[in-house]
């Protein structure tokens, strides 16, 4: 008897609460299929500036690999304007997103009038409509600038196709090259020139400003060089060499490693009073210090457990921890741009690769399949690593998007690519 | 009096406590949380299916499927009368075990439809790439008997805009739901007629 009142209790209770949820982990391994559509004219304006700039736009969004995209030839219309676009042919081929824009005038000064509109064909909506105004001898700014826009609409992040790449060429055994470029490779630029080896560029956070270090004299030594003069300084902090600088998120200070007698250890110099304060001081090899987004860590490597391993210091109480204790080769870590997470080069059995790791998780995450990855640099938004590793003796710019859906190789250069880094975002 | 009063109402109470523990265990497990909601995760269930199922679900019209269980239904009772007569067990034991039997086949029933339904929305969910978020959303359902995508409803969405534009996109990429047609009218009613899509970024990366 009360086996049946109670099971009748349990059925009609579970009849009247429950609702059935299933859970939703995994998403699709596809991409967003994007399409753009050459961008229209109004008549009496001269130029293919319209498909000049959607092929721009194009090549932008498929850079890192994170869209597919439509052939132009596949399309079965080319609308300009709102009014000529229908959902239904977007739809049956299977796009996500439409872009399409028309150049609605030139003024005598040369300067474009742009307008451009992005649809959800799944969702059926316009979810960003723009005009912009530029001139016409910077149709490659404005596509930036478009694509910048539309990124950030689809996926949340910041675009990012308006950020530079620094990094060193050695394109012969005497000769190496501090250089920088847009993120797609072009516009570059060569900042210094040496017989002796160049290393660990960094970015100062207003773009105006490189880091870096050289042993031109003999010793390594640390340079800032302004890039709009090309002027270089050395910073002659104290010590017998000084390497690894790297820039606090406010541009006042560099964290960078100090080595005094021959033991290197992680200091502050403060750029404007040129002021050593010391961070660490431990017999062990102490080095590769980066900032915490909100300048209160720093992590470093340092091989004082026998192993390199990483480790983060408060820069004020100076109270350390350790943060890595798989394998016995963890080193040049990063933090994520939330401050969230690290990346950093792990070692294991003769493999380096890159991975991350959660802060508040003790798992480490493998994310590149190669064997020699090195020096990883992240997006600005936070969504891509570029590293560089080596194919034989030749190395080459490697990059993956979080999701390990994307897996890319930076255009080849004229010799050996090494240490890139990634310029902060333009404000 | 009142001493015999507070002893009924312990033992009533005693009885309460008895017939909850009673039904933990009388009853298959399915899988019901603190909130009565039956979760379901797709990986194991792909392998429970390989097992449990040996052939593919139904797909034939529902008017021959009722048919097809009213003959199995009577088949059952013949079955249940005859073991009854046969070694003069307690009738009311057969018949929880047979209600047993029928909740387990249902619960196989409602874990095939979700898992299929599972893998379809995980095809189409192009996931946005948050590696630090922990992200939940909900989205309630109404679907029409022949699996057709009445409504749907973000009822719950999560902090991020982008995760959420996301499953709305996938959602409208979905019309129907035709596995519920492999079920029998009640079961649709009680579990496929309104039911949840929780959406989940663990916020690491995958």
């Amino acid at each position: 008897m009360i086996r049946s009142l109670s099971l009748l209790f349990f059925l009609v209770s579970n009849s009247i609460f429950s609702i059935l949820e299933i859970e939703i982990l995994k998403g699709s391994d596809n991409l967003s299929k994007v399409a753009f559509v050459p961008f229209g004219i109004e008549s009496g304006i001269e130029g293919n500036y319209g498909s000049q700039i959607s092929k721009n736009i194009e090549k932008n969004m498929l850079l890192f690999g994170e869209f597919e995209n439509l052939a132009v030839n596949e399309m079965l219309s080319y609308p300009s304007s709102e009014n000529d676009f229908y959902y239904r042919d977007w739809k049956v081929l299977g796009v996500d997103y439409s872009v399409i824009g028309k150049i609605n005038s030139v003024n005598a000064l040369g300067n474009l009038n742009i307008s451009y509109s992005l649809f959800n064909i799944n969702r059926r909506i316009k979810i960003l409509e723009g005009e912009i105004v530029g001139r016409e001898d910077n149709i490659e700014g404005i596509s930036k600038i478009i694509s910048n826009r539309i990124y950030e609409e689809i996926t949340g992040l910041r675009g990012i196709f308006d950020t530079k790449l620094a990094y060193v060429i050695n394109s012969d055994a005497d000769t190496y090259q501090m250089c920088i470029s847009d993120i797609d490779g072009k516009n570059e630029q060569i900042l210094f020139t040496s017989k002796a080896p160049i290393m660990s560029p960094d970015w100062s956070p207003d773009r105006k400003k490189i880091a870096y270090v050289s042993f031109e004299n003999g010793l390594a030594e640390i340079f800032i060089q302004d890039l709009q003069s090309g002027e270089r300084d050395s910073i002659q902090a104290l010590g017998m060499t000084n390497s690894a600088p790297v820039w606090s998120p406010d541009g006042r200070s560099l964290a960078l490693v100090v080595s005094f007698s021959g033991n290197p250890d992680i200091f502050l110099y403060s750029i404007n009073n040129k002021r050593l304060i010391r961070l660490t001081n431990h017999y062990g090899i102490d080095t590769e210090p980066s900032w915490s987004p909100d300048s209160k860590k720093i992590i470093f490597t340092s091989d004082r457990s026998g192993s390199p391993q990483l480790y983060e210091i408060n820069t004020k109480s100076k109270r350390k921890k350790r943060l890595t204790k798989d394998g016995n080769y963890n080193a040049r870590g990063r933090y994520f741009p939330d401050g969230k997470s690290i990346f950093f080069v792990h070692g294991n059995d003769g493999n380096f690769q890159i991975a991350t790791k959660k802060l508040s998780s003790r798992y480490i995450e493998t994310l590149t399949s190669t064997s020699l990855d090195e020096s990883p640099t992240i997006s600005p938004n936070g969504n891509i690593i570029i590293y560089a590793t080596k194919d034989g003796s030749n190395g080459y710019l490697g990059g993956i998007t979080l999701d390990g859906k994307s897996r890319f190789s930076l255009p080849v250069k004229n010799g050996s690519v090494r240490e890139p880094a990634w310029s902060p975002l333009l404000n | 009096m009142n001493k015999a009063l507070t002893s009924l109402n312990t033992f009533f109470l005693i009885l309460l406590f008895l017939s909850l523990i009673f039904s933990m265990f009388s009853v298959p497990n399915l899988d019901i949380d603190e909130t009565q909601s039956i979760k379901v995760n797709f990986y194991e269930l792909i392998q429970q299916d390989d097992i449990l199922f040996d052939s593919p679900a139904p797909t034939t019209p529902m008017k021959k499927e009722t048919k097809k269980t009213s003959a199995i239904n009577e088949k059952t009772n013949i079955d249940e009368t005859a073991i009854i007569s046969r070694f003069n067990i307690n009738k009311l034991d057969v018949k929880n075990e047979i209600t047993k039997i029928k909740l387990s086949k249902e619960r196989e029933g409602v874990l095939r439809v979700s898992a299929i339904i599972q893998e379809r929305i995980s095809s189409i969910w192009i996931k946005p790439n948050s590696l630090s978020e922990s992200l939940i959303a909900k989205v309630l359902i109404n679907l029409a008997p022949s699996g057709e995508i009445l409504n749907f409803n973000l009822i719950e969405p999560s902090s991020n805009t982008s995760f959420n534009e996301s499953i709305l996109t996938a959602m409208n990429k979905m019309t129907f739901f035709e596995e519920v047609l492999s079920l029998e009218r009640n079961l649709f009613e009680k579990n496929f007629r309104n039911f949840n899509l929780v959406f989940k970024s663990s916020g690491e990366i995958e």
